[in-house]
């Protein structure tokens, strides 16, 4: 079984997309032998008040009778935007959302926000993974309309995408070490310190395949032995990224990197176990 | 996207989830045989059903991992220079850097396709250069920002590269702040890097010649780069690049045509092939992009490969 666990359908405002509605990525599945999608709604990172994004959602999966047997969708959540609380709990009770993707570049907040601790705690109690994007896009063909790489201060001028490194995320991660996180888009560095590593490596987390970082000296079977085996799991990033790469990392592993059953655990089972 | 709900449609729809009609709710437990009509897809079948040389690397700090990574996708030849990105990048450098290279095509000769740089700062020892390296086997040549393609300095570099009948391929950089465009945003990147702009202003100016404009998957602005491009039938681009956005192929097969694209990694190799294979280009075009077309160009001075 595949299993990908970072699509999305929607838009992204300064460049058109293929396959970015249900009925187009589930002809994408088809076509590349994927089972099952995790999706949530990028119009969600764009407005303001993201349920709406979610509503979208819910009744694109419900239009058709198919959709519902291959999407697991995710509710895009700004914590500090009016009424979230109640917009998880229709998300999840309502709706049936399973997790929730959370864009704290995007919507403006920082990492350890008392405003995203308590969600985070609330979906830790929910049993609901959080998702983070390390990036969406890559900054350097950035639209002149997206959010800074520096600091305004910084860089008087530069409007390049602000992109975090997998540490920008450790701080939540301490702050709720007990909930289950998923990392999409692996795009920049991955090195952490000794003690955020023992963090990573204890706690409930899942990144995805489909980051540019998982090459070089960081190819997949390197990365396993570093974080082990239960911490990855096949992703696309579609429709922003190609719908192969992160399913070749996993496929093109020698023996001696992976074996079956580890394949196996990328493929579906290590995404299984995070989704109950 | 469905229109959002309203009021009386969510409070229906509520029901219908109490029902239990709620999403993704059992898609975990499907059955590991596929569904009808997903395709049992497979991903290394359909990556080793193509020869391919890779039109834009690197030599890698371990030649025996480049290698291993390239079996992995069935990559037979990768074409290797090392051009360096300081702007003084001196006579003796540039030997060494193609020493290198050289060392890298003797240690795996059916492997790695060599290409020397040099700075056409330095016309002489450039020119003195080329010959060195042309002696050595070497079958292209590999810029980076030191001079700009348009720039008066790199005539006689191009004209000799006519002359063998070898390749004029150079970095090139498309996004906002960089080689004079837009430089309100100035990213702080040499500026001389050579954009779009500056490789139709030389390949009008030398339509006899090949040009090769690196990596339209080097994470910059591709649409705009294809765009550019796409009146002079005398450039080509690789696919290369650490960047591997959806429906690049596609645009570039649109606005270049399906003759003027190599397949190419910049040592990026999983998201270099699952970037085509995941295109809509047919076969042919998928062989022509893996293999042939670079080939075809290589023949042109002599050193295509069997």
């Amino acid at each position: 079984m595949l299993l990908d666990i970072n699509a999305y359908v929607g838009h992204w405002p300064f460049k058109q997309l293929q396959y970015n509605n249900c009925s187009k990525l589930l002809e994408r599945m088809n076509r590349f032998g994927v089972d099952v999608s995790v999706i949530s709604n990028l119009n969600g990172v764009f407005y303001k008040n993201t349920q709406s994004a979610n509503e979208e959602l819910y009744d694109e999966i419900r239009s058709n009778k198919r959709f519902k047997d291959r999407f697991i969708p995710f509710a895009v959540i700004n914590p500090i935007y009016a009424g979230w609380r109640e917009d998880i709990e229709i998300c999840v009770s309502k709706m049936g959302m399973k997790g929730l993707r959370l864009y704290p570049q995007y919507h403006d907040y920082g990492i350890t926000d008392p405003s995203l601790i308590e969600l985070i705690k609330l979906a830790r109690d929910r049993g609901l993974p959080v998702a983070f994007d390390i990036r969406m896009v890559d900054s350097r063909q950035k639209s002149w309309l997206d959010i800074p790489k520096f600091e305004p201060r910084e860089v008087k001028y530069d409007i390049i995408t602000l992109e975090w490194q997998l540490q920008n995320v450790v701080p939540i991660i301490k702050e709720v070490p007990d909930a289950k996180y998923i990392i999409v888009n692996l795009a920049t560095s991955i090195n952490l310190n000794d003690e955020d590593m023992a963090l990573i490596k204890k706690a409930d987390i899942l990144f995805d395949t489909s980051g540019r970082t998982i090459r070089g000296d960081n190819t997949l079977g390197e990365l396993l032995k570093r974080f082990g085996n239960d911490k990855f799991a096949f992703g696309t990033h579609s429709p922003i990224l190609d719908y192969l790469a992160g399913r070749l990392r996993i496929e093109s592993m020698s023996d001696s990197e992976a074996d079956e059953t580890t394949k196996e655990l990328l493929r579906s089972g290590n995404a299984k176990r995070m989704l109950g | 996207m469905s229109k959002p709900l309203n009021r009386r449609k969510f409070l229906s729809d509520t029901s219908l989830s109490a029902a239990g009609i709620m999403l993704g709710s059992n898609l975990l437990g499907s059955a590991s045989g596929k569904e009808p009509g997903i395709s049992p897809y497979d991903a290394m079948k359909d990556v080793m059903k193509y020869r391919k040389i890779d039109g834009h690397a690197h030599p890698d700090t371990d030649l025996d991992r480049q290698i291993k990574f390239a079996d992995s996708l069935g990559i037979e030849w990768l074409q290797i220079s090392r051009p360096a990105s300081k702007e003084d990048f001196k006579p003796e450098e540039f030997r060494e850097n193609n020493d290198r290279v050289h060392a890298a095509m003797k240690k795996y000769p059916n492997r790695f396709i060599g290409f020397f740089t040099v700075n056409p700062r330095y016309t002489k020892e450039s020119l003195e250069e080329i010959k060195r390296c042309v002696d050595l086997g070497m079958a292209g040549y590999k810029g980076y920002t030191q001079v700009k393609v348009n720039d008066p300095l790199y005539y006689p570099i191009i004209e000799k590269l006519i002359d063998l009948k070898m390749v004029v391929f150079l970095h090139t950089e498309t996004q906002l702040g960089v080689g004079g465009y837009r430089m309100k945003y100035d990213v702080g990147k040499p500026p001389n890097t050579s954009t779009p702009e500056d490789f139709v202003d030389a390949a009008k100016r030398y339509p006899e010649a090949m040009f090769h404009f690196a990596h339209i998957g080097g994470g910059f602005d591709w649409e705009y780069q294809c765009k550019t491009l796409k009146i002079c039938p005398n450039i080509y681009v690789d696919t290369g690049g650490s960047n591997n956005e959806e429906n690049m192929i596609d645009f570039a097969i649109r606005h270049l045509g399906e003759d003027r694209i190599f397949f190419g990694t910049d040592n990026c190799y999983h998201h270099g092939v699952g970037k085509v294979l995941a295109s809509n280009a047919t076969e042919a075009q998928k062989r022509k992009i893996f293999f042939d077309n670079y080939n075809n160009m290589l023949r042109k001075g002599g050193h295509n490969v069997a």
